[in-house]
């Protein structure tokens, strides 16, 4: 079996029922994707298989075969944000960041499908993806910026000492 | 390699049939096999050691997934994802939209819901109640070769069977009422479908009172009285406690969503 | 005020939106084992065979543990603070709730961890649970613990958390209305997405590197040291880095049994609980029971009180008598009540050991108060804001226990509800200010409370 996982290939040796979450955090130590709790119920595994968002704890990675994955370390690096993670970091939508991998591709697949700025849309579009922080709102926000289009430079929200943290090339 | 897969497969013997006929050849009278649909169900018990089969057939490729409408005849391949399924008419399309999310209707199977039973903290096969309203017929594979049958009879055997397709008429109507689900990712606690037929015929059934999705005919009968009808379900139906709801609950709101549904129906030209 | 107001990036955030922030499970290295744990299926029973033997025969099994290789088998989580210790690190001659962890293996996979669980032979006798706290008193309830039902340990021998202040006795002769009531949250589980989780690396020079996802990690460190006998120094820990906890972390869950199997095995070993383990074993958020009866004056002054908590543990005795105190002090909650009388007991029962959750031992009481400040205005048919405003604390009143109030904010946070929610004060309600009693706001019963706070 062979999957592509961010632009890269890799040939797969675990088995064909090895959850794909398996596959990409101990075979190939990919680790953006996190098991919350490798039964379907939280999110936070939540990956890219050819565009579609999928619970990789769920899916046999011989259903990847061939595919394409996106995992988190694949939407953009901390030099160049994707627009949904500014958003994020710009609304603070990480709080302990465990389910925020999840949410990003949830909401990327959202975004990638035209979605908009609804709120109740958003919800139905991560309504399968938990966040115990229960930063439920700011991520709705976060996710709603994105949707309109709103670009934000991190490098100027910051004040006093914290001036310091670097954010990249984020605009 | 020093794997940390909690999946406890080790032993399995995996099968990837890429056509109906070896599907149906690969699981033979289906004895030690577990049918892997979207997964969605059978993974997490893989996961956590509860299943260990011999041998695991995987459906993906074989060719099992589709839709098609011969006037009004619909036939639901059984690998078809739910996703689907969302824009067929009432009640399947508006229960299969109720499924889990976007995630787990993008892979989730007709056949694995249809297969859903005992065993678990709550029922899980909400497209029983939809199918067994419309009347559907299942063909399957196993002991005796390939067969189709009432969704009812089907239910009764369906560990020792491969679904392989689903068929109904489309209805002249249909309905169907859920409690809502307090998130995406839980499962129904009730639901009720109608449906009425091109001669006026209307069937009723329930998912929620019980592992399986049960027909409702003495609620059927009084079916022209929405209040009598919701009264006459309770009869059909011997509901349990279980992690979603009380046996109590449901008895209690069973009659509410047959009324709700039938006067739907009742609306429907 | 740099910071008050201003928007500053979270040092995290871009790690956390990219995937780069490394938690416990995310960390690799070479060599290493997964460890798995036998625990125990009943709520209540004695332990009549172990033989691990069958697991240690196991090929790719690198080390089992039970009770017999724990320096300390038993060191509290308050030891520290003088209160004694009474659970022990692995299950020893019994086990008291479900889940309890009894032997762990650590082997070349989680799945071969597993498997050589399975082989661990192990038989029980069954003895009653006791599952609820009101039952723990009864002469016939099952006796579940070495010190009794419920914890004796109490500053002077006491078996309760007791608070006595005023007249209780006369409060309640001069009473115009009883108001009674009983409130009962249930246990919470704490459900953090990353489930409990660590990695412990024997190094070279002899030391542990532990990574944990603790939240309390100076507080993991004594308590790992104290059960394996090894100076501070001997321990390195790694945390900060926290997947949610909630509370739910402060326990030293995992990295002492952890350490075990690395010292035996001589190798790195990670130990993570799957979801069902997080929910089944893991501690919670206490149940708890309480009863309040308040003796009250027609037009809404609170004269007495009279409680009784019923704090239910678990299996062990952990933080309880901490959260219990917390508890006791807070049972007026922002209130002033004159005359006490206040018995709490941390109740032992064969759930799983209770914790710490987001407010310890006060949201229970504060959900308790609250509810019963509403109760008493539908019975005396009052204004439930006024009724709060009428009894508030004051500058120069006294808590439970004996704390002069210099700055209380009831009146002002009483007030704003009232503002944001629309709700009309009558004037003397509005314009009440937290400024020391005087006048009709200084009736009789509440000038022997009065303390001074210029004292504070």
């Amino acid at each position: 079996m062979n999957i592509v996982v961010n632009g890269t290939a890799h040939a797969i040796e675990s088995g064909p029922l090895t959850p794909l979450l398996d596959v990409l955090r101990e075979e190939l130590e990919i680790t953006g994707p996190k098991a919350g709790c490798h039964q379907g119920g939280c999110g936070a595994c939540t990956v890219l298989v050819d565009g579609e968002p999928r619970r990789s704890c769920l899916l046999p990675v011989a259903y990847a075969d061939g595919a394409e994955i996106t995992t988190v370390e694949g939407l953009g690096t901390p030099e160049s944000l994707a627009p949904i993670q500014q958003a994020f970091v710009h609304h603070y939508a990480a709080q302990c960041g465990f389910c925020t991998s999840g949410m990003l591709l949830a909401a990327q697949a959202y975004l990638d499908g035209g979605g908009t700025d609804d709120p109740e849309a958003i919800q139905e579009a991560l309504g399968g993806h938990v966040c115990r922080c229960t930063g439920y709102a700011k991520i709705v926000d976060a996710v709603a910026a994105a949707a309109r289009g709103e670009s934000f430079d991190l490098t100027q929200t910051a004040v006093g000492k914290y001036t310091t943290v670097t954010t990249g090339g984020a605009t | 390699m020093a794997t940390a897969s909690l999946a406890g497969t080790a032993a399995t013997e995996v099968l990837r049939p890429t056509s109906e006929a070896e599907a149906v050849e690969a699981f033979g009278d289906g004895d030690g096999v577990l049918v892997v649909g979207g997964g969605t169900i059978v993974v997490p018990d893989l996961t956590y050691r509860r299943l260990r089969p011999a041998k695991a057939l995987l459906l993906k490729d074989a060719g099992l997934s589709g839709i098609e409408n011969e006037g009004g005849r619909v036939t639901i391949g059984a690998a078809t994802p739910l996703a689907a399924l969302v824009d067929l008419p009432a009640p399947i399309g508006p229960c299969a939209a109720n499924i889990g999310d976007r995630e787990i209707r993008g892979v989730a199977t007709v056949g694995g819901n249809l297969c859903a039973g005992e065993g678990y903290e709550a029922p899980r096969g909400d497209l029983q109640g939809p199918f067994l309203a419309v009347g559907a017929t299942v063909r399957s594979a196993g002991a005796g070769g390939i067969e189709e049958e009432p969704l009812e009879s089907f239910l009764e055997r369906r560990r020792s069977r491969l679904a392989l397709s689903i068929s109904f008429q489309t209805p002249a109507a249909g309905a169907f009422a859920a409690l809502d689900r307090p998130h995406t990712h839980d499962y129904t606690a009730l639901a009720v479908s109608g449906a009425r037929g091109a001669d006026g015929t209307i069937r009723l059934a329930a998912t929620g009172v019980g592992w399986w999705g049960v027909r409702l005919p003495s609620a059927e009968a009084a079916a022209d009285d929405p209040e009598a009808a919701g009264r006459a379900a309770l009869e059909d139906v011997d509901p349990q406690d279980d992690a979603l709801a009380s046996a109590w609950y449901r008895r209690k709101v069973l009659p509410v969503l047959v009324r709700t549904v039938l006067t739907e129906l009742e609306g429907v030209a | 005020m740099k910071v008050v107001g201003a928007r500053i990036p979270r040092y995290d955030g871009v790690a956390h939106v990219t995937g780069r922030t490394t938690y416990v499970d995310d960390v690799r290295v070479p060599g290493m084992l997964w460890a798995k744990a036998l625990r125990s299926p009943h709520h209540h029973a004695a332990i009549t065979k172990l033989d691990t033997r069958p697991a240690a025969e196991l090929p790719g099994v690198h080390a089992v543990i039970t009770w017999e290789d724990v320096p300390l088998l038993e060191y509290g989580h308050l030891s520290a603070l003088g209160i004694p210790a009474d659970e022990p690190l692995l299950a020893k001659d019994d086990v008291r709730y479900k889940g309890q962890p009894i032997a762990l293996v650590a082997a070349e996979s989680e799945e071969l961890a597993a498997e050589a669980v399975e082989r661990i032979e192990i038989e029980f006798e069954e003895r009653p649970a006791l599952l609820d706290v009101r039952q723990a008193f009864d002469p016939e309830a099952p006796k579940i613990h070495q010190w009794g039902n419920w914890y004796p340990h109490f500053e002077g021998g006491m078996d309760r958390r007791q608070i006595r202040k005023g007249d209780v006795a006369k409060a309640f002769e001069q009473a115009d209305v009883i108001v009674q009531g009983v409130y009962r949250p249930a246990a919470i589980e704490h459900a953090p997405l990353e489930t409990q989780v660590c990695l412990v690396v024997p190094e070279p020079n002899g030391r542990l590197t532990i990574y944990s996802c603790t939240q309390a990690l100076y507080f993991s460190l004594g308590v790992v040291a104290a059960h394996l006998q090894v100076p501070l120094n001997k321990l390195k820990i790694v945390g900060g880095t926290t997947g949610g906890g909630f509370g739910g972390k402060v326990d030293t869950a995992t990295e002492t049994m952890t350490s075990l199997l690395a010292m035996k095995a001589g190798r790195p070993v990670k130990w993570r609980w799957t979801r069902e383990e997080e929910f089944l074993c893991s501690s919670t958020r206490a149940p708890w029971h309480m009863e309040i009866a308040d003796a009250v004056t027609k037009d809404g002054w609170i004269l007495g009180r009279k409680m009784l908590t019923l704090h239910d543990s678990g299996a062990y005795a952990r933080f309880s008598p901490y959260g219990l105190t917390k508890h006791s002090f807070h049972h007026t909650g922002a209130y002033t009540i004159p005359n006490l009388e206040f018995d709490g007991y941390v109740v032992f029962t064969n759930r799983v050991p209770t914790t710490a959750m987001r407010g310890f031992g006060v949201t229970s009481v504060s959900f308790a108060v609250e509810t019963h400040m509403s109760r008493i205005a539908d019975v005396l048919d009052l204004d439930p804001y006024e009724i709060r405003l009428r009894n508030a604390n004051r500058i120069g009143d006294t808590s439970p226990n004996g704390i002069v109030y210099t700055d209380p904010s009831t009146v002002p946070t009483i007030q704003a509800i009232a503002e944001a929610t629309g709700h009309e004060l009558s004037a003397e309600f509005r314009t009440m200010t937290n400024e020391p009693r005087t006048g009709e706001w200084l009736p009789e019963h509440l000038v022997a409370q009065l303390g001074n706070p210029e004292e504070h």
